[in-house]
Parts: structure tokens; sequence; C-alpha cells
């Protein structure tokens, strides 16, 4: 192995715990606590989330290390989610890399959650990645942004949702239509075959590039509720149709105020992030979109698209590269901005 | 004591909203009940307006707990219990810390923890007919 600078990235903001070893730009090991590692230690995965943490940051760890196959003096520093997230399973990741960074004499790199899930097209890639600057479509359940990237250590958010997440308008709007939580991904599968023009749905009026998907959501229900009071089987006989014109009005969103973001900066360099831009309709849409617009399309690989701890150890591998460090007294933060 | 508020468009929530105020008095743990989409989101949007709340308030539907500051440095804590499971979930999130803490903490969808959250909370309900909302509150 050609050593470079070895990072051990540490997430733990919301509902998983993952652990993952970089060396330079390239991922070595990259680990979520599951049944196996559980397994491996003899327990299983504990439903509570802050619990199940403490339970399998050292488990996580252990097993990053091992299938990295080095050996953990060889690690140069450890970089951790300091937020945004949940402040009780945050504080699991930051004290175990605290004592990490003390008991191993090495640097303690605070890392945003958010910046990290921007920087993960950076992992293992070595030709296709966005020259700077670049805009950033970042969208999960919990985030619609879109950010404008001057440099790794540098960027700004343009445009974010001022009520709901996209991820929570596909969310809720399959809980309306009686599919299981989280939703998204099932109105992407059913959407396949329906028809995107069969329902429409009220367009936010927000003028400038931030977000609502409140109002969409509200029309969503009261369309469908409509629907059930005339027919009791209306769902069940346009599944498809809902779930295509449902995913049309949200990406239809997301795209207008992509564009309106290119228009507004000029810039032509265009990624996305986060747990929807796994999303097949979105990444067909933009796909399209930059042929027609004449931009450079970037799309992570679907493993760095939702939380994990690659993205951590990428954006700690750049400030590593600034030496832009963190002190022991440094603590987490639920609501982290940059 | 209850007192009924009607709504029938969102600008007329920041009014509702002051005199919410008022009716709490120093009571600063409220919980809102209600349907999806019936604006309790919105609501507590004009509520931190009145309060001079310096963040944008979103959902926190996925995040389970957002944490606003007012332009006087107070934190307000906006719940969503919409993605909970059982009320443990709630005690390993450090949920007592939040709410025996001294700020305003809202909480949508608190069904799902009517136990912890015990009888101090001021109850907000919001419903919905053809032209306009409903919001109750009951002391």
């Amino acid at each position: 192995m050609n050593k470079e600078i070895i990072i051990l990235g540490i997430e733990s903001s919301c509902d998983d715990t993952s652990a993952a070893i970089l060396n330079g730009r390239k991922i070595l090991s990259n680990v979520v606590a599951n049944q196996e590692i559980h397994k491996q230690y003899g327990g299983v995965v504990p439903e509570l989330a802050s619990r199940a943490h403490q339970q399998n940051i050292i488990p996580v760890v252990d097993a990053a290390i091992r299938k990295a196959n080095i050996k953990k003096e060889e690690i140069n520093a450890i970089a951790f989610t300091n937020g945004p997230g949940l402040l009780g399973s945050l504080l699991v990741g930051s004290s175990f890399a605290k004592s990490f960074a003390i008991g191993m004499d090495i640097p303690l790199i605070a890392i945003n959650h958010m910046q990290a899930h921007i920087l993960a097209h950076f992992i293992d890639e070595e030709k296709n990645i966005p020259e700077f600057p670049f805009l950033c479509l970042t969208v999960s359940g919990g985030h619609t942004q879109i950010v404008k990237v001057e440099s790794p250590n540098n960027m700004q958010i343009i445009g974010t949702t001022l009520d709901d997440a996209a991820g929570e308008a596909f969310d809720k709007s399959a809980k309306i239509l009686g599919l299981p939580y989280p939703g998204g991904p099932l109105i992407d599968k059913h959407a396949k075959n329906g028809n995107i023009h069969a329902f429409t749905f009220g367009k936010p009026k927000i003028k400038n590039l931030d977000f609502s998907f409140s109002g969409l959501k509200t029309s969503i229900l009261y369309k469908i509720q409509d629907g059930v009071k005339e027919n009791p089987n209306f769902i069940k006989e346009n599944l498809e149709s809902l779930c295509a014109s449902i995913q049309h009005s949200i990406v239809n969103v997301l795209i207008e105020k992509l564009q309106l973001a290119i228009k507004k900066t000029g810039i032509k360099q265009i990624a996305i992030a986060g747990g929807v831009s796994a999303n097949s309709y979105l990444r067909n849409r933009l796909d399209v979109l930059s042929k027609t617009a004449n931009f450079d399309l970037y799309i992570p690989k679907f493993e760095y698209c939702t939380d994990n701890a690659a993205m951590i150890a990428i954006a700690g591998y750049f400030k590593y590269l600034d030496k832009d460090f963190s002190q022991q007294s440094i603590s987490p933060s639920a609501r982290l901005f940059f | 004591m209850s007192k009924t508020f009607y709504a029938s468009k969102v600008e007329e929530l920041d009014e509702i909203a002051k005199s919410l105020i008022k009716v709490f008095k120093n009571k600063k743990k409220i919980v809102f009940f209600g349907e999806m989409g019936v604006g309790k989101t919105t609501l507590i949007k004009s509520i931190c307006k009145v309060l001079n709340v310096q963040d944008i308030v979103t959902s926190p539907t996925f995040s389970v707990v957002n944490e606003y500051q007012t332009i006087n440095g107070e934190v307000v804590y906006h719940f969503d219990f919409y993605r909970i499971k059982n009320q443990e979930e709630l005690f390993d999130l450090g949920l007592e810390e939040y709410i025996y803490s001294d700020n305003y903490c809202f909480v949508e969808w608190p069904e799902k923890a009517e136990e912890l959250l015990g009888n101090d909370f001021v109850q907000i309900s919001i419903t919905k007919n053809k032209d306009y909302r409903i919001i109750k509150t009951h002391l």
C-alpha cells in the first residue's frame, strides 16, 4: 500500500453508526453497524438510537480498522460528525473521537455533516470529480439545499427549505398513500409505470432559491382525500399514476430551483448529494437537463449518498491538508451552520 | 380554560400567535395536536416569528428536534414525534433534559409520548373545515 494520509471517520448523527478508513482519497473500509457485526460480538442491534450508537461504536471502529488491514498506530487523524444531528447520538461519536485522539496523540477534526455529503463526490474518484466552483443540490429526509462550493473547505448555502425537506415530502406522500415509512423509495418504484400528468398539485410560490414543500404536501393530501371520498378504491386503482404525479411534482420543484441557481451563478458544474439523490426519476431528469442546458453532472455512488462515515473521512482529509484541527473543548451542536 | 381562534389564511397566523403567547403567560411547554397538513409547523413558525427566532423554522420530522435561537439568545426547542416508535427512544434522545430546561418546547405529534409529557403542557389542537383552520387552546 502506498501510504498517504490515513484518516478514521466516525458518523453518528442520526440512526446509523458508521466508521471508515481512507488512505488519501482512496477508501480502505466503510463499515455501517449491522446485524453481522453484532453477531461477531455476540449481540443484536438495539432499537434505540443513541444507546445503539454506544453499543455500536467500538465494534464498528474495530471492524473498519481490521477491514482496512492497517494498524491503529498508522492513523494520522480522526474526523467525526459535529452536527447537525441528534445531540445524544452526536455525543457518542464526539466522545469516542476525542478519547481516541488523546489516546493515540493524533489530531481531532470536527466535520459538518452537510458539507461531508457534498465532499462524498471526492471519495475514490480520480477523473470524474466536479471542478470548483460547483453547485450541489443536497436532498435528504431532513435537508434540501443548494450549496455553492468554492473549495473543499469553503462553501455557502444559497437556497434552503423553508418548511419540509424533499425527502419528507416523499415519505409523507407515501404515508398518505398507505405505503410504509420511509416510503420515498416505494414511490419511486410504483411511479415507473404511472402517468406523470394524471394528477396536478399546488406549486410553491417562493421566488428566490429557497424551497417549500409543505403546501405541496397539503395539496397532495386533499386531492387524495377527495378522491377517496368519491371512490373508496381511488388509491388502489390509481397508485402508479399517483406516485408518478407526486414524484413529478416534487422533482419539478428541485429542477426549477436548480435551473434558477445555474442562471444566477453561471456555474455549469452540478453535483447532487443526499439520500434522495438515489431517486431514479430525479437522476433521469437531471441527466436530460444536463444535455439541454449543457452542464456537467456529477452523481455520487449510491453507497455514499446516504449517511456514511467515508464522507466524514474525506471531509477530514481536506481539513487535514489545511491543518484545520479542533480542540478537545469542542462540543457537538444539533444546529450547526456553515 | 380554553380559547378558540379561526384562521382563513396563513397571513392571519401571526396575530393569532401573538394572542396565543399571551394565553401561554409564563408557560413554555406547548403540545400541538392535529392531522397531517393541518398546519402545525406553520403555526409554530408564526409563534417563533413573534418570539423573534432568528433561524428558519422547518419541519423536524426527520431530525426529531430542531433548536432555534431568538434575537436575545434564548433557546427554543421544536419537536416532532411523527417517526418515533416508542417512548424509550425519547428517553434516549434526552427528552427529559429538554423538557426540564427553562426553554420553550413546542411538540408536534405528542400522542407518541403522552406519559412522558405529563399534564404540565399547554395543549393546542388544530382542525379544519372547508374554509378555515380552528385553533383551540386548553390550559
